[in-house]
């Protein structure tokens, strides 16, 4: 066995060795790796062929693009950065597989604090100061900063996605539901339900269900608590309170075990209530049809209430697509903490043989409205019109062959607006998201890498269990102590104990 | 002959109760797919309001239509497929059918050696990451037809199958004879031994075909810019795993993943594909079985 | 049988080495293809091994995989720890041995019973058509057959409920009821692959010898006896060498069938989590890649244990049908 690994690692030197030396051509050829794309090789080849004359002009590079899909990009870029890919630039953030604190700390990232002022002096003045400080993450090398992160929407706000048409239905006066709010454990609330219920059932619609959610969201949303950042991928079990109309106020909380909490026994017992009454559909406790489910309600516009973790302007998108009036009642103020703060960066990876190159890439990319149109929207002529007020039109039927994820890419607020969007729309967005206050905390984000064994298991309680209370399929009563049980047992509380320690010092110095 | 066979035979009342064994079987392997033909035809308002279900509300030909007319990786999915499991299959049972006969061989030499060093294989790998690794770096096997061939060339499962095959169906005395005729071993493989081992060569060739035309994984790992080359169980594949991906990220991509799921592939699309990956090869199955079943005769009729 | 060895082209006077050695030089140029890919595609990775015994990390100076692999740091068998630290662990080993029993043992006589059923039938494009259609499931991921699955026993739109809920009797909730998945999951694994055994073992019939049959026949031995003196001893080799290959698996499940099939409902872990889906969940939520190697490496280690121990039970009883 030595000998074949001796044999092995002398083979892969010698590749190396011819690797590194056959490399030093002009121009720099950057590869860059997208998450979320919907792009086809023809109309990707269509696109870079004419960036790329500009690139070359500019920064003397040229750019090639792997269009990671949503489906293929998790699964294949963990095998292809632990392997040393030669990718330059890399997609992270802080809920796909090559997590971006955990990668840097594990090396995989290039540190930029040092070369940001030499390359990326326009980014830094572009990306707010806020947004750098959520992007500062302890590295292998270090606190600092380990990707660029995307300006796009970087606050989160939970909201009620309300059927304004069906309330109307019902005899209520929609605005003044809308402005006073929804209260989950009010009678009013209930009776809402009830009525959207009967009305349909006289209709002949016997399985309408009016409460149609994400169940995890919904739980955030009921019990105003943010997700921990560097909390489990996947399974959420820590939760920290804030004030609902002022988020920055410190009202004195710490992290804590979501599912040990009065509130959350409170909020699990109303659930399983509502769900009995025939308010929650089963599809919607079902793992593995919750979410087709509920994407045909919402395209069918069947429910009353649901939940939307808020994206500024998604209201009109919405009401477009379903057809009907749909309103976003507010649960709590906007907030911004490094969870949506590093929703989408990019990386350079330390594969990278030219790392400054890269930088100057994204630097570009993010500040120049050709390049992130060019990239994000395609060609003029080919996948969009230009109108004389300056929105844009796609043409659909390209477009749908050049489809990157948006919000994936970077600075899009340089993008046109479309003429959906209406002239003013990037201004207003911007004013949203920048009004958005920073939790207590400030950008902490926790390590978990030290309670990783606890971690593991935890996981596995949290699958076992947690959609089953947080959907009202399970009676809390029965399930709720075992529940706690098993997460102790896994050292649930050697995992809280960790966040908080970890905290404390982060607000310490 | 047909006395013979009388006398031969089980009696037609066990036949019958055979028939309906394997028969009941064979429909219930059947049905799901029949199931999956069924949603591909349905309207897509038809599962929005009654989920998946054998008797649809409405019925529509459109995703077909659009799949062929819009999608034109689908015709270029097609030809790889075929491509690569044409050759992935002819070099693969080509390769297994060599190693086994020297391991079937009971006067060679070194038998032990490589017997073990294939089955050794089976059960230890150096996983994904190192193999990748290899495969890319080293073999340079990326972005090309090679790398969705070689990498499932040998299997050693089906090198002990078919070693056993070899067992039970070629006499050594056959090999002696051809032997003492003066026959080279090459010779005495292709000329004698192939002939006689058709039916298990017919199996190897059955799996190894299924094989390359169920891959989807040496898509995933190895193609990622050249997607020209994607086999089409790689797009039906690319296509689930983004609705299955949207759904367990929508928590964290919030209205992004509503506005991208409305987007993504209808669940009739889905179905399309699974048809038109199926049909194909079951129509080469005849094939194959034309060999594995043709011996069926000799075991009871042949008298 | 062993002893009847091809006598080597007798006549030839002196012979040089090629000459003495021809015949194993043929033999070796056999397995050269082979033998040459499973070194490089297998063995060369092989190193990548010690993965599992290591914390990887990037070594920023020279990044490449075998640099990373050397520098990362040594942590013995911390790895393999969240394997046996918790119940749930301990949970997803037994369902997998015993799903795995029930497999290897259903999965060895239903298949043999079905070859041997259908090496009967009188008309062979009946045979024919059967086996054509039994090979269908193969074609269908794990996740359509979830689909087809819900189709009847969806709690909203699924027929099973529906019906018993127009007969008036207990609507049960499918995915959250732990009973009946056991059935579910054994049914859905055999469904998906006796198709294919059965296609070996058929095969394996198809190359026996008429002759015997014939003798048998002229002996005056019923079709039951020929079967049992004839088939099933021919099937012997065949029957063992599958029974051992599949006791190698018995650390392993297809991740698929209970991932996918039970819709994920938490509900249902007591009875449906597996080894893999459980490393799967650790490698989602720690993405340690030095996790899933050690994982895949202790599957393995135990595999190799019980496939030598099955072949040496099998050599003691039948040498010939050992796998070496």
């Amino acid at each position: 066995m030595k000998k074949i690994l001796a044999l092995a690692l002398a083979l892969i030197m010698v590749f190396a060795l011819v690797g590194t030396t056959a490399w030093a051509e002009e121009p720099v050829t950057l590869k860059i790796w997208f998450h979320g794309s919907n792009v086809t090789p023809d109309a990707s080849q269509k696109v870079l062929d004419e960036l790329n004359v500009y690139l070359q002009d500019k920064i003397g590079a040229k750019l090639e693009v792997i269009w990671g899909t949503w489906g293929d990009f998790d699964q294949s870029v963990v095998t292809a950065l632990a392997g040393g890919d030669d990718v330059d630039m890399v997609f992270t953030c802080n809920w796909s597989a090559d997590e971006y604190n955990r990668y840097a700390r594990d090396g995989y990232w290039v540190k930029l604090d040092d070369m940001l002022p030499e390359y990326g002096a326009d980014l830094l003045s572009v990306i707010p100061e806020g947004i750098w400080e959520c992007a500062k993450t302890n590295g292998y090398d270090g606190i600092g900063i380990y990707a660029v992160p995307a300006l796009k929407d970087t606050a989160t706000q939970n909201c009620w996605d309300v059927n304004g048409t069906l309330l109307a239905e019902l005899g209520y006066d929609v605005d003044a539901v809308c402005e006073a709010g929804l209260d989950y454990y009010s009678d009013e609330f209930e009776e809402m339900l009830q009525k959207a219920k009967d009305y349909k059932a006289a209709q002949g619609e016997n399985d309408f269900y009016p409460l149609v959610v994400e169940p995890m969201v919904l739980e955030r949303l009921v019990t105003v608590t943010s997700i921990v950042t560097g909390d489990l991928p996947g399974a959420a079990v820590l939760s920290f309170y804030y004030d609902k109309d002022h988020p920055s106020n410190d009202i004195g909380s710490e992290i804590v075990n979501k599912f040990a909490t009065p509130e959350f026994e409170k909020y699990a017992k109303r659930t399983y209530e509502l769900a009995q009454k025939g308010f929650i559909s089963p599809s919607t406790q079902n793992v593995g049809t919750s979410n087709d489910y509920l994407n045909a309600c919402q395209q069918s516009a069947s429910y009353l209430f649901g939940t939307q973790s808020y994206a500024y302007g998604c209201e009109i998108d919405f009401s477009n697509a379903r057809g009907i009036d749909v309103r976003m009642v507010p649960a709590d103020a906007p907030y911004m903490d490094s969870t949506s703060g590093q929703g989408a960066m990019m990386a350079i990876s330390a594969v990278s043989k030219n790392p400054e190159k890269a930088l100057e890439f994204l630097n570009l990319l993010n500040t120049d409205p050709y390049v992130m149109t060019t990239l994000n929207y395609g060609l003029e002529g080919f996948t969009f019109e230009k109108n004389d007020d300056g929105t844009i039109t796609f043409i659909q039927e390209n477009r749908a062959n050049y489809s990157p994820w948006r919000n994936g890419m970077g600075n899009i607020r340089i993008l046109p607006p479309t003429a959906d969007e209406g002239l003013s729309y990037w201004d207003d967005f911007s004013a949203y998201y920048n009004s958005a206050e920073a939790l207590p905390y400030g950008s902490f984000i926790f390590d978990n890498s030290v309670v990783e064994t606890e971690g593991a298991a935890i996981a596995n309680v949290f699958a076992e269990y947690a959609f089953g209370l947080c959907s009202g399929a399970t009676d809390p009563d029965t399930v709720l102590p075992d529940f706690l049980q098993k997460l102790e047992a896994a050292g649930m509380s050697d995992f809280v104990a960790a966040a908080n320690s970890q905290m404390a010092e982060y607000l310490a110095g | 002959m047909t006395k013979n066979h009388r006398l031969n035979s089980i009696s037609a009342g066990t036949e019958a109760v055979f028939h309906v064994v394997i028969g009941l079987f064979s429909i219930c392997c059947i049905i799901p797919f029949v199931f999956v033909i069924i949603i591909s035809l349905s309207a897509e308002s038809s599962i929005r309001e009654i989920g998946y279900s054998f008797i649809p509300r409405a019925w529509s030909f459109n995703t077909y239509t659009y799949a062929i007319q819009r999608l034109p990786q689908i015709w270029r999915s097609y030809f790889n497929s075929i491509l690569i499991t044409v050759v992935g299959t002819f070099l693969s049972t080509l390769i297994c059918a060599l190693y086994s006969y020297a391991l079937f061989r009971p006067d060679f030499k070194y038998r032990g050696f490589f017997n073990f060093l294939s089955f050794f294989t089976m059960i230890f790998g150096g996983g994904l990451v190192p193999t990748y690794v290899i495969c890319t770096q080293i073999l340079g096997l990326k972005e090309n037809y090679a790398a969705l061939i070689v990498p499932l060339l040998v299997s050693p499962f089906n090198i002990i199958i078919m070693r056993t095959f070899f067992k039970s169906s070629v006499p050594l005395d056959l090999i002696e004879a051809a032997t003492i005729d003066g026959s080279g071993e090459y010779s005495t493989f292709f000329r004698v031994v192939l002939p006689v081992a058709k039916p298990g060569l017919a199996t190897i060739a059955l799996l190894n075909s299924l094989a390359y035309w169920n891959d989807w994984y040496l898509s995933l790992l190895y193609i990622r810019q050249n997607k020209i080359l994607q086999p089409l169980q790689a797009l039906l594949m690319e296509l689930q795993n983004n609705v299955e991906y949207l759904n367990r990220m929508s928590a964290s991509l919030g209205a992004s993943a509503i506005q991208e799921a409305t987007r993504a592939p209808t669940q009739t699309l889905r179905m399309v594909l699974v048809v038109l990956i199926v049909v194909p090869i079951a129509c080469a199955y005849p094939f194959f079985q034309r060999y594995i079943v043709a011996g069926l005769t000799i075991g009871s009729v042949k008298g | 049988m062993n002893e009847k060895l091809p006598a080597r082209a007798a006549g030839s006077g002196a012979p040089n080495w090629f000459q003495r050695n021809k015949k194993t030089l043929a033999l070796l140029s056999m397995v050269t293809p082979g033998a040459i890919w499973l070194l490089l595609l297998r063995y060369l990775p092989i190193g990548g091994i010690i993965l599992a015994f290591k914390n990887y990390k990037i070594f920023p100076r020279n990044p490449t995989f075998w640099s990373n692999l050397q520098h990362s740091k040594w942590v013995g068998l911390k790895n393999f720890e969240f394997l046996f630290k918790t119940d749930q662990a301990l949970v997803a080993i037994r369902n997998t041995l015993l799903y795995n029993i029930v497999f290897i043992i259903l999965g060895c006589i239903i298949p043999v019973a079905f070859a041997i059923m259908m090496n009967e039938f009188t008309k062979k494009f009946v045979a024919k058509a059967y086996q054509t259609m039994m090979f269908f499931p193969y074609f269908l991921s794990w996740v359509v057959v979830s689909y087809f699955l819900n189709a009847f026993i969806d709690a909203q739109y699924g027929m099973i409920p529906a019906a018993q809920a127009a007969a008036g009797k207990e609507v049960i909730s499918w995915y959250t009821n732990t009973k009946p998945w056991p059935a579910i999951i054994i049914i859905a694994n055999l469904w998906k692959n006796v198709g294919y055994s059965t296609v070996l073992y058929l095969a394996a019939i198809t190359g026996i010898d008429a002759n015997q049959y014939e003798a048998a026949a002229i002996d005056g031995a019923t079709k039951w006896q020929q079967i049992r003196y004839v088939t099933l001893p021919h099937l012997r080799t065949m029957i063992s060498i599958l029974l051992i290959l599949n006791v190698g698996k018995i650390f392993a499940a297809d991740f698929g069938l209970f991932y996918n099939v039970p819709m994920q409902n938490g509900a249902l872990f007591s009875v449906t989590q597996v080894i893999d889906t459980y490393i799967y969940r650790v490698f989602i939520t720690t993405g340690n890649i030095s996790q899933s190697s050690a994982a895949g490496l202790l599957q393995n280690v135990i595999g190799f244990v019980c496939i030598m121990l099955a072949n040496a039970v099998v050599k003691r009883i039948d040498s010939e049908s050992s796998l070496f």
